[in-house]
């Protein structure tokens, strides 16, 4: 099998090729400036145009698929990688298959596992689909010794859509995918200045401050890399502490892998209490503050 | 003025859904639907470009057959006509994008409003698939929307950037969540929905995925659920805990 991946971002691409690397022969095609060269591409194509957008992005990858006969396209999941993939389906006729965390062959078919139903469930599939978005983060990218081929490709094709600006967003530098422990606040902290607590928490563990939507995205009292969710992080740390977080399945699905769970909710009938391994009920102004008091000692 | 398009999907309500324990999946008997998430957004759009310049708001939703319910919402919300296209039965984008895009090739619009992905499946692409059909420019999660004469500009919120883009209409948009608050109609607005015009038709267009379930089931989860209402004892066991774990 010849498999086409397609990522903006470069480390996306390099998780791909990581998983792909001895199952099948794959070209990388990126607009990134990501160092692709080491990860067993046969070629690496740096995709330039003065104007690249999902959909000229997506014509011209559809012709080169056809041009070199690719078998399947794999995709890193991302905003723009999402509508590539849908665009690209229209465009090849192709079934396609979003945010998938597991790729199969089986004969003509590809079995898949995605999440389901808000991340509440994983369905696995089979399917004659060809086109894939795989989740951020499922492998560390690893480099081999052997340098794959560099070379520039331009879109030649116009887009529809007029870039007008880029707004840079405010970045920190944090790697909450790596973190040992993570306390994340929900909006239950009901004000920005209560991350002040949160923090004085993640600092006596050593630990990261991740966040629900509402906080990270709603509200900006965090920055969005913090979000932790189905359209956030997905992080495994050894401790994870909600507080403030109701536990609705987008959010349980980002955390879901970690070890264990400590959940702090005034309400009883939060679902947090169905994820966690330990749940205090009662009131974080009141909860965190002797909890802080009980570690310093 | 503007004629406006706004798809959504009516979904079960995955927050009250829960899982058999023996079996791992899900139960979907007796369970409530409800309007699906960024749907509501796009609905709360459309009213709002309307208010704004005027024009009209036609709902589409392609669904079962408790879709007029979440129609009624709609209109409630301030759409001012619905169609609900009658045939749906599983996630399906194939299906699902051919029977929005052949219904809305039959009407006239400027704008197309849809969700970015649903909260359900979370799959994203209906939108693209629509637009291709459509043969229009799609202009994807966007957190803020101005339209001037006859383009459409908005920010299109990526992961660590934004940009701000345009196109010419006609356009299909799709929204994220933080676009917009998406309203709560008055009792009085809902009852008058009942007499907005609704048409109910059933589809005639079969397209057939390949994909085949192996099985749809929840992640094992062996969390220890010790909990305490009791704040004093939860303290001390959490920081007994974390006194022997966090290091
Ligand atoms: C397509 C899609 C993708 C999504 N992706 C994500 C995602 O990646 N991540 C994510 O988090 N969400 C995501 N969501 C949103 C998700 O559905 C929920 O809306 C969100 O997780 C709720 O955040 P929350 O728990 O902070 O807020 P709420 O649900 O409002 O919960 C607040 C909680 O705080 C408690 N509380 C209030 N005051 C106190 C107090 N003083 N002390 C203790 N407890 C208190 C309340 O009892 C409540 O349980 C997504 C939604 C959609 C539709
Ligand atoms: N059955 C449907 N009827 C109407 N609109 C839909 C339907 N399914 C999806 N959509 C629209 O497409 C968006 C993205 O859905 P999806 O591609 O399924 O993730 C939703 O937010 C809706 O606006």
């Amino acid at each position: 099998m010849n498999a086409m991946i397609f990522s903006e971002k470069g480390e996306l691409a390099a998780q791909i090729a990581t998983m792909f690397r001895g199952k099948y022969d794959f070209d990388i095609y990126t607009t990134s400036d990501f160092p692709l060269d080491s990860y067993g591409a046969r070629n690496v194509f740096k995709l330039t145009g003065p104007s690249i957008y999902a959909d000229n992005i997506s014509e011209f990858l559809a012709r080169i698929f056809r041009e070199k006969n690719y078998d399947f396209i794999a995709i890193g999941s991302s905003v723009m990688g999402r509508e590539v993939s849908s665009l690209l389906s229209e465009i090849l006729h192709l079934e396609a298959i979003t945010e998938i965390m597991k790729l199969e062959l089986n004969g003509e078919y590809f079995v898949t596992e995605r999440f389901f139903y808000g991340g509440k469930t994983v369905i696995r599939e089979e399917s004659r689909a060809r086109i894939f978005t795989f989740l951020p983060g499922l492998v560390d990218p690893m480099p081999v010794d052997t340098k794959s081929t560099i070379s520039q490709l331009e879109v030649d094709i116009p887009s529809n859509v007029k870039i007008v600006n880029r707004i840079e967003k405010p970045k920190g530098s944090v790697n909450l995918e790596k973190a040992e422990i993570i306390v994340s606040a929900g909006r239950g902290i009901g004000k920005k200045e209560g991350l002040g607590i949160i923090q004085q928490l993640a600092d006596i563990l050593h630990g990261e401050v991740g966040g629900s939507r509402p906080v990270c995205l709603d509200y900006h009292w965090l920055s969005e890399e913090r979000q932790v969710g189905l359209s956030g992080k997905r992080v495994k740390p050894k401790i994870y502490i909600a507080v403030g977080i109701s536990g609705q399945v987008q959010h349980i699905a980002g955390m879901r892998g970690s070890k264990t769970v400590i959940a702090i909710n005034k309400d009883k009938n939060a679902p947090i209490f169905n994820e966690c391994d330990y749940g205090i009920v009662g009131d974080l102004y009141t909860v965190l503050p002797r909890l802080i008091e009980n570690l310093k000692k | 003025m503007y004629n406006i398009i706004v798809c959504f999907k009516q979904i079960l309500d995955i927050d009250q859904m829960k899982i058999d324990e023996k079996t791992q999946e899900p139960i979907t008997k007796n369970l409530p639907y409800r309007l699906e998430d960024l749907s509501k957004n796009a609905i709360e759009e459309a009213v709002r470009i309307k208010e704004k310049h005027g024009g009209k708001v036609i709902g589409i939703t392609f669904g079962g057959e408790q879709a007029t319910l979440a129609m009624k919402e709609a209109l409630a919300m301030g759409v001012d006509e619905g169609i609900i296209l009658k045939g749906y039965k599983e996630n399906n984008p194939e299906l699902t994008s051919e029977v929005l895009a052949k219904k809305i090739s039959t009407l006239k619009y400027d704008i197309v409003i849809m969700g970015n992905a649903s909260a359900d499946s979370y799959t994203g692409l209906v939108p693209g698939k629509v637009a291709r059909k459509l043969n229009i420019p799609i202009l994807g999660n966007a957190i803020k929307l101005e339209l001037q004469e006859n383009v459409a500009r908005i920010t299109r919120s990526m992961e660590d950037v934004n940009y701000i883009v345009e196109s010419k209409l006609p356009a299909l948009i799709t929204v994220e969540q933080e676009i917009n608050e998406p309203r709560l109609p008055p009792l009085i607005q809902i009852m008058a929905a009942g007499r907005k015009p609704m048409k109910v038709e059933e589809i005639q267009v079969n397209v057939q995925s390949s994909k085949r379930v192996i099985y749809n089931k929840a992640p094992k989860s062996d969390r220890k659920r010790i909990i305490f209402e009791d704040i004093d004892k939860g303290v001390e066991e959490v920081t007994r805990f974390l006194r022997s774990e966090a290091k």
